[in-house]
């Protein structure tokens, strides 16, 4: 179970060998006295592995809403999430444009049983009404605008086609965003044949622009649990077409392929995997020997993970606690739980508005960064009284509880930014003595027999995923990720990538960045040759080493 | 696009060139000592605490004990503690009552030792620890040395540098009966002379190194190899050292277990971010005065030492422009809402140029030729070499001193550009390092010996190892108080579900904080 040693070499593939961190944590020395404790060398990997159970999600997965957070909510000690995998949770009741408009009540016949053929007579695809594709259409030129980097990917690389011959199966939100790495792909010299991720995620119309265009798209908006694996199926097995490329979020699809169609996936050239969840399913594949093809975890990557934690956090705070209570911040006591990536956005955004902000840590380090960032590090009991609203981001679980619901003062404003809905013990407030009262969509009041009210949002599930939007920026962040790691394993020469998991090369990570910066309009200092040679760097990257920490 | 497919490698190829024989540079002039710090570091990162030595002679540090009253040198002196000890090698033990003051005052901000003295004394970790150590000999590494000897250990101590020596703290501490051999100004013969006697004792072998720069290992490796076979560990702070020590592994020849303390998180973050972005600011009032709000500053560079210059130039309403050359730090920067421009674009209406690159010739005379009258130039970055000074010293431009640490340069249509260090570490030449940083690295040491003393045998091979995760955490723990800082504890249920332990460590290895 424990291997420290895997561990290093899981996560940093790339890593220079010489840096061994001493895994075999040490303290021997008494320094931390109380923690003798066994437990204390299971190493990081062991917990992330025995977490979740391999298959278990898999049965879980089609269910309602509010149990699909289940899915996501195994143990990570960073309270990293992956956005893009849990936009699902909240699709049914988000505020996001681009909520399929055109999904219609009208037409109550399942896909399965529809025969609909596309303008240019093609048949193999499985949408709920092929008729939307101009709307879809729209959307996915909308989205374009603010993909810009897989736009300049496409006119870069569209004379090389690095990905001629590639035979892509995917299964992914089916959304504008999606659409764009699609087309993107398919311009890159792929083919592609394509499945949802999530029973609700879909957009209707934008599944049907896909199929007009002529990619294979199996997925519509409220599948049933045997529509999803249904869907899987007809991706993969088809006549006259073996897929050499897997991309997948969450899991799902390569887990299919590994049980069902082994001889298939053993030809596979390489697996691109984007959520935390399949991540984990993946390491764990690996750990017991059974991963025969290479792993590119697009999930850990720099830039995925500043945007989706650091960067977005920061502007959802504030836009998910203003759409919802329209609550003023300046001078306002907030504690916010957790300082990781989440919190040091949360912080950040309050602090700038005015805000006063106490954090709550477990870890030192994180605690003394936010001692030198200017925060008051508490404990949460001693500020529970005096603040105006909580904020949890810790990816623990009943970091607020009852007891300090209880001794929260009238009008205050309790919300999760953290990980699932665990952090805040809501099962608690369910109790008779409590009235519940909706006041807005995402907004309850809890009132306690004396009068007192506390602020509840979005019922303790994310409240950035449930009452703002992801930006498209954000996801265009990891749909180049993920169009590079595809070209990156597609394209790499015989050997250089085994039957592992590994981390996008960091060079791939810069090349990222570098074609986000277009939109800013930034402009990137070259080295000069001798100022490469000093550093002993390549002109062109990658310019730090591994470990370096941004 | 086709250059991205195939570059994955070139790291490995990187690590092999070959490293000079940077061991022999080591003691020569202030000037050229900075060459010793010139060696390719892709990080731009720097080891401040080895670095404070390049200036010394000029900073505006408070303590300086230096006095020209005596000129005999004291190999050729014979001295006594009031016990009557002798084997020490100082410039005056008379100074010991100084130096015992201010090693008080060094107490007084790191508290961390003083709580791992206190939480440690009964149990003596280090009881049986011989170390002999090489660095700084200043009040702060007093404190650290002082620390040892209560956990146990028998401590015999050199200087890594020959100008950095705080004589009367070495009076000090060879008064209470550490053998100090060091003091300030000493020659090149001097220095090897020193680091000998530190060994070289009849009836004492060390057992543990406590090194920064690596000239200690680097000397027992050579003249007692049987010695260094014995040893339990190696502790080595700096970037230099600790790129000596891979190469030893890399080529098979480290015999014993080191470790690099140079890397960890805490040091890393106290020693760049939040140093710089307080000594930024100091460095800029002490020396010229100016004024920041709506001042147009470019920065140079956006790593750790970048943004803490941003963060804090930004704060006090300066406009603030950034140059990079990595496109995921310059994405950062752009998301943190500065201008990413090239240097070149703006060079005609910024009024500061602060450079924070790790490279070379950043600044160069084509840009000094366009900048704007009054503009103020500094490096806050590594070593002297970003901005290219040797481009300055030519005939036509006249170089004014007007004030300790600030040149005028005067183009000859009167055109002036200030000059702060000479192009020299702006944070170390103009403000000063506070003892709470210097805490964090002598926790971290004091720590590491401990580790390493105290590991089981097998825990650690013939190799470099990072300090453990926990003991970082440990470091930072130690340092909370400070802040009045009440971390949180997990609740047993919770650290289930976590699946970590209640004690840390609480990230995995790979976490970027």
């Amino acid at each position: 179970m424990s291997e420290p040693v895997g561990d290093a070499k899981l996560e940093v593939k790339q890593a220079s060998k010489e840096v061994k961190e001493s895994e075999n944590v040490a303290e021997k020395y008494s320094a931390m006295t109380v923690s003798k404790n066994s437990e204390m060398n299971m190493g990081e990997l062991s917990t992330v592995f025995s977490a979740v159970p391999t298959h278990k999600p898999v049965k879980k997965q089609i269910q309602f809403v509010e149990d699909k957070q289940e899915f996501s909510r195994f143990p990570t000690k960073t309270g990293r999430r992956s956005l893009s995998r849990s936009i699902s949770q909240s699709s049914t009741d988000s505020y996001s444009s681009a909520a399929s408009y055109t999904d219609s009540s009208d037409d109550e016949t399942s896909p399965r049983d529809k025969t609909q053929v596309n303008t240019k007579g093609s048949s193999d695809f499985c949408v709920k009404n092929i008729k939307q594709a101009e709307f879809g259409r729209r959307e996915i030129e909308i989205a374009e605008q603010d993909m810009s980097a897989l736009i300049s990917l496409r006119k870069r690389a569209q004379s090389e086609k690095p990905l001629a011959g590639a035979k892509i199966v995917g299964c992914t939100h089916i959304t504008a965003q999606t659409a764009v790495l699609i087309e993107t792909l398919v311009a890159l010299g792929a083919q592609c044949r394509w499945t949802a991720c999530n029973i609700y995620s879909t957009q209707n119309e934008v599944a049907a622009a896909l199929s007009e265009m002529g990619v294979a798209v199996f997925a519509w908006k409220g599948e049933s649990e045997d529509d999803f694996w249904w869907c899987i199926d007809r991706c993969v097995n088809t006549e006259g077409w073996q897929p050499n490329m897997i991309l997948d979020d969450g899991g799902d699809l390569t887990h299919w392929m590994y049980k069902k169609y082994p001889n298939v996936f053993k030809k596979i050239r390489g697996i691109v995997e984007e959520s935390v969840t399949g991540v984990h399913r993946l390491y764990q594949l690996s750990k017991a020997g059974k991963l025969c093809v290479p792993a590119m975890n697009v999930n850990d990557s720099v830039t995925k993970q500043k945007f989706d934690n650091l960067y977005c956090c920061r502007e959802s705070i504030l836009d998910g606690l203003k759409r919802t209570t329209d609550v003023m911040f300046g001078g306002k006591q907030v504690v916010v739980c957790g300082y990781g990536e989440v919190g040091k956005g949360c912080c950040a955004a309050l602090k700038a508005l005015g805000a006063i902000v106490y954090v709550t840590e477990i870890d030192p380090i994180c605690a003394l960064q936010a001692c030198m960032d200017g925060f008051r590090v508490v404990k949460l009991n001693e500020v529970i009284r005096q603040v105006d609203v909580i904020i949890t981001c810790t990816g623990n679980k009943n970091v607020v509880t009852r007891d300090q619901l209880d001794r929260m003062k009238n009008g205050s404003i309790v919300c999760n930014m953290g990980h699932s809905n665990t952090e805040i013990d809501v099962a608690s407030l369910r109790t008779p003595e409590l009235t519940w009262e909706r006041v807005r969509s995402q907004v309850d009041h809890v009132i306690w027999p004396d009068g007192k009210r506390v602020i509840l949002l979005a019922e303790g599930r994310l409240l950035n995923l449930s009452c703002s939007t992801v930006p498209t920026f954000v996801l265009s962040i990891t749909a180049t990720t993920q169009a590079l790691a595809l070209i990156e394993l597609y394209n790499a020469p015989e050997g250089r990538y085994k039957q592992d998991v590994y981390l996008l090369p960091k060079k791939m990570d810069e090349y990222v960045a570098s074609l986000h910066l277009a939109t800013f309009d930034a402009h990137l200092t070259e080295l000069s040759d001798e100022q490469a040679k000093y550093l002993g760097l390549n002109k062109n990257g990658p310019f730090k080493p591994n470990y370096y920490r941004y | 696009m086709k250059k991205v497919y195939s570059l994955v490698n070139i790291t490995k190829a990187k690590d092999q060139e070959a490293v000079q024989s940077i061991c022999i540079k080591q003691i020569q002039l202030t000037d050229q000592k900075q060459e010793f710090n010139k060696r390719p570091t892709k990080t731009g990162r720097r080891s401040l605490s080895r670095s404070i030595s390049q200036s010394s002679t000029d900073s505006y540090s408070s303590v300086c004990s230096d006095s020209s009253e005596d000129e005999i040198s004291p190999r050729d002196k014979v001295q006594k503690t009031s016990k009557g000890l002798s084997d020490f090698c100082i410039k005056n033990i008379k100074q010991a009552e100084f130096g015992r003051k201010e090693i008080e005052i060094a107490e007084q901000e790191m508290p961390a030792l003083m709580i791992l003295k206190k939480r440690a004394g009964g149990e003596k970790p280090l009881a049986g620890a011989k170390v002999v150590g090489c660095t700084h000999i200043t009040a702060q590494t007093a404190v650290l040395i002082e620390t040892l000897v209560a956990l146990g250990a028998q401590c015999r101590w050199s200087a890594c540098n020959i100008f950095s020596t705080q004589n009367a703290v070495a009076a000090a501490l060879a008064e209470a009966g550490t053998s100090v051999f060091a003091w300030r100004g000493e020659s090149e013969d001097d220095f090897w002379w020193c680091i000998d006697k530190c060994v070289g004792a009849r009836s004492w072998q060390p057992n543990m190194i406590l090194d920064d720069g690596g000239d200690l290992t680097h000397w027992i490796y050579k003249k007692y190899p049987s010695m260094f076979k014995r040893l339990r560990g190696i502790v080595e702070e700096s970037v230099t050292g600790v790129y000596r020590l891979y190469q030893l592994s890399k080529a098979s020849r480290l015999c014993v277990p080191a470790m690099n303390v140079n890397d960890s998180v805490t040091k890393q973050k106290f020693d760049n971010l939040y140093c710089c972005k307080e000594s930024i600011l100091d460095g800029l009032k002490r020396t010229t005065d100016v004024m920041f709000g709506g001042k147009q500053v470019v920065v140079c560079g956006y790593g750790e030492v970048g943004k803490g210059c941003c963060a804090a130039l930004k704060a006090l309403g300066a406009i603030v422009y950034v140059t990079e050359v990595d496109p995921i730090c310059a994405l950062q920067a752009c998301m943190d809402g500065f201008r990413v421009i090239k240097l070149s674009e703006t060079i005609r209406q910024v009024d500061m140029v602060v450079t924070c690159t790790g490279n070379k010739n950043v600044v160069g005379r084509e840009h000094l030729d366009k900048m704007k009258n009054g503009c103020i130039v500094c490096n806050m970055g590594h070593s002297n070499t970003e901005i290219d000074l040797a481009s300055l010293r030519t005939v036509e431009l006249k170089w004014v001193h007007v004030r300790p640490q600030v040149d005028h340069i005067i183009w000859p249509d009167g055109k002036r550009i200030v000059l702060l260090a000479e192009g020299r570490l702006l944070n170390l030449s103009c403000s000063t390092v506070p003892s709470f940083v210097l805490s964090i690295t002598a926790t971290t040491q004091a720590l590491a010996l401990i580790e390493l003393f105290n590991a089981p045998e097998g825990r650690y091979k013939q190799d470099v190892y990072l300090l453990p995760k926990k003991m970082d955490e440990y470091v930072a723990s130690l340092h909370l108080p400070t802040f009045d800082a009440h971390l949180t504890e997990l609740t047993d249920d919770q650290a289930k579900y976590l699946g970590i332990s209640k004690h840390g460590p609480f990230k995995p290895n790979y976490y970027r904080y």
